[in-house]
């Protein structure tokens, strides 16, 4: 059996030196190439939490994460941006881009940050954008789109570097239903052509009934962890 | 230089917050450039004026009223020093100014006008008349002559150490721009100075030099002093006798480096504060950054290269700011000329930039110390 893309084992995280809130306890599970999963669960359940662990944005209080073969727990902050850089693309609700630079510019980003040479990194960018729908747009600032755009351009970024995992919080909170549609259909897309998994975390049943694999978080806990057969309609 | 680039664009993004900060260096270098400029022209200015047309290092025999004999081996023990640029043997004597019931001291210096003007600047220095030193001639100083209503051509009379009365012809009246020296220096011919004194044609009361650099003459009179050569002569120099000079230059440049320690201050605290504001500004950008991989270190030099493209512009349009004002300065009619001391604004230069270094350390280090999820948890 191929080795698993990522692995959680026994993941738990507590704030507070004084007063404990524990946010996760023993969640353990694992991802294999390609899967295209949803964590699904309350406000305040824990899900964002474990994906930040997962994402190496932050440690866990106990258990350990290995990306890729890496094992994370040892790395210091310059080792967990490296991985983030290579292995890791993220989408979150809010897209962030940079409003200094131009849609071109923000998709680049992640390669200048791994030392690319933007020459060479630009056939690819322009690649992630015609995919994503975003041609013609490449000049243009990150000021100057819709909402939509914007999540889409955000999308590329994650994109660019190829990555083995896309994490994606709450991707199309703040979209419209339409727009909504097209993100997920396009994370669809991706993810079978580029063979890259994916990871959503939603408090919208609906949208993770789009996914292939549904984790459910609650009180901290990984409850439930199903296959799911069911594809939604095109909309 | 993907940190470069990011700098740029932050501050590109926000031009009026970029060039007031610029703006704040410039001011603050150009106070320095002109400042700096003002008090080294002053100071330049003042020593010129005060020992610059006088000899700052002076050999004379040891034993007050015995001569000098200017040997060849004298002349060589004095010429082998490159810091020492003129050489002048002096006959010098007390005498008396006399105009009918009236008097006043003179310090008579006699020798050749050649070699005087190397000292003195005699003929740079000359009002009226044409500087000459020979026959009857003697050279009387600006005040002497107004106090006394002398002109080129008059006759003088000089009492002599002997008691005897030398009647000589004014050829020239100088101004030394000291009171002291225009009532009471005069120059007469060498020969006519040996004759009073009694001295051989080798024969001085002391040897005058000039150097290339006047702070110089502790240092080289010292050295002369060691110099067997010259055993037995002493060996003076402009410093160790004007003290109050030295106080006085020292105590304004006190004041200058306090004044353009304080400005340096100032603009660091405008640089640091306008920085860290800029940071907070930009936390969310830098955390994104993060997010995506960048390394704290590469995330700091952010604000460093921002600190120095800032500082490189401002730096230099201050120094172009402290040109302008120092021409100005010159152009209302100063009474002194203030040149721009190129040395002085390139050491301001690279302190504006290194103050604006050392003022984005606060920021670059909250930079680099920034956790991504900080901002990803505010949205």
């Amino acid at each position: 059996m191929a080795e698993p893309l990522l692995v959680a084992e026994v993941l738990g995280k507590t704030y507070g030196d004084v007063v404990k809130t524990v946010a996760l306890s023993d969640v353990a599970f694992s991802l294999g190439r390609g899967e295209f999963a949803s964590i699904v669960g309350q406000s305040g359940s824990g899900k964002s939490t474990l994906l930040n662990l997962i994402g190496l944005l932050d440690t866990p209080t106990t258990g350990r994460v290995v990306l890729d073969g890496h094992e994370t727990g040892p790395l210091g902050r310059g080792g967990r941006a490296r991985l983030r850089n290579e292995l890791l693309g993220f989408v979150f609700q809010f897209h962030y881009l940079l409003p200094e630079f131009s849609v071109l510019e923000n998709v680049l980003m992640p390669g200048l940050i791994a030392k690319g040479v933007e020459k060479q990194l630009r056939p690819r960018a322009e690649e992630v954008l015609a995919l994503l729908g975003l041609e013609g747009l490449e000049g243009k600032n990150a000021n100057q789109l819709s909402g939509g755009q914007k999540q889409r351009v955000a999308i590329a970024r994650a994109l660019l570097n190829r990555p083995a995992l896309v994490l994606a919080d709450e991707p199309t909170g703040n979209l419209d239903t339409a727009n909504t549609a097209l993100v997920y259909e396009l994370f669809r897309k991706v993810n079978a052509e580029l063979v890259t998994a994916f990871l959503i975390v939603t408090h919208d049943r609906t949208v993770a009934q789009r996914t292939d694999r549904i984790l459910e978080i609650s009180d901290g806990r990984l409850v439930q962890d199903v296959r799911n057969t069911y594809v939604a309609p095109a909309t | 230089m993907l940190s470069l680039r990011i700098a740029a664009r932050f501050l590109r993004r926000s031009p009026a917050q970029s060039g007031l900060i610029a703006a704040g260096i410039a001011m603050g270098i150009g106070v320095q450039v002109f400042l700096g400029s003002l008090i080294i022209s002053l100071q330049e200015n003042l020593v010129d004026e005060t020992i610059g047309s006088s000899p700052q290092v002076t050999v004379a025999a040891g034993t007050e009223g015995e001569p000098v004999g200017f040997t060849p081996t004298v002349r060589d023990a004095l010429g082998v020093d490159e810091r020492i640029t003129t050489v002048v043997p002096v006959r010098g004597f007390s005498a008396i100014y006399r105009r009918e019931a009236e008097s006043a001291p003179l310090q008579v210096v006699g020798g050749d006008l050649a070699a005087l003007d190397t000292i003195y600047d005699i003929n740079g220095r000359t009002v009226s008349g044409t500087a000459t030193l020979s026959g009857d001639d003697v050279l009387v100083g600006r005040d002497l002559a107004e106090e006394n209503g002398l002109a080129p051509g008059d006759t003088a009379a000089l009492v002599l150490p002997d008691g005897a009365v030398s009647r000589r012809t004014i050829a020239a009246v100088f101004d030394f721009g000291t009171a002291a020296a225009n009532e009471t220096l005069v120059f007469v011919p060498g020969p006519f100075a040996a004759e009073v004194l009694g001295l051989g044609a080798e024969q001085f009361t002391a040897v005058e030099m000039q150097l290339t650099d006047v702070f110089a003459s502790v240092e080289v009179a010292d050295e002369l002093r060691a110099d067997p050569s010259l055993a037995g002569l002493t060996v003076t120099e402009w410093q160790s006798q004007n003290r109050d000079l030295l106080d006085a230059l020292q105590a304004q440049s006190s004041s200058s480096y306090t004044i353009q320690l304080f400005v340096l201050v100032a603009v660091a605290l405008g640089i640091a504060s306008t920085l860290a504001i800029s940071a907070v500004q930009k936390t969310q950008q830098i955390g994104i950054l993060k997010a995506m991989g960048m390394h704290d270190g590469r995330a700091g030099r952010i604000f460093l290269w921002q600190a120095a493209l800032l500082g490189v512009a401002g730096a230099a349009a201050g120094v172009g700011i402290g040109v302008a004002l120092i021409t100005l300065f010159s152009r209302l009619g100063s009474t002194f000329t203030i040149s721009p001391q190129w040395g002085f604004a390139a050491v301001s230069f690279v302190v504006g930039v290194a103050v604006a270094l050392l003022s984005s350390l606060i920021p670059s280090r909250r930079t680099s110390r920034l956790d991504p999820i900080e901002v990803i948890e505010s949205g």
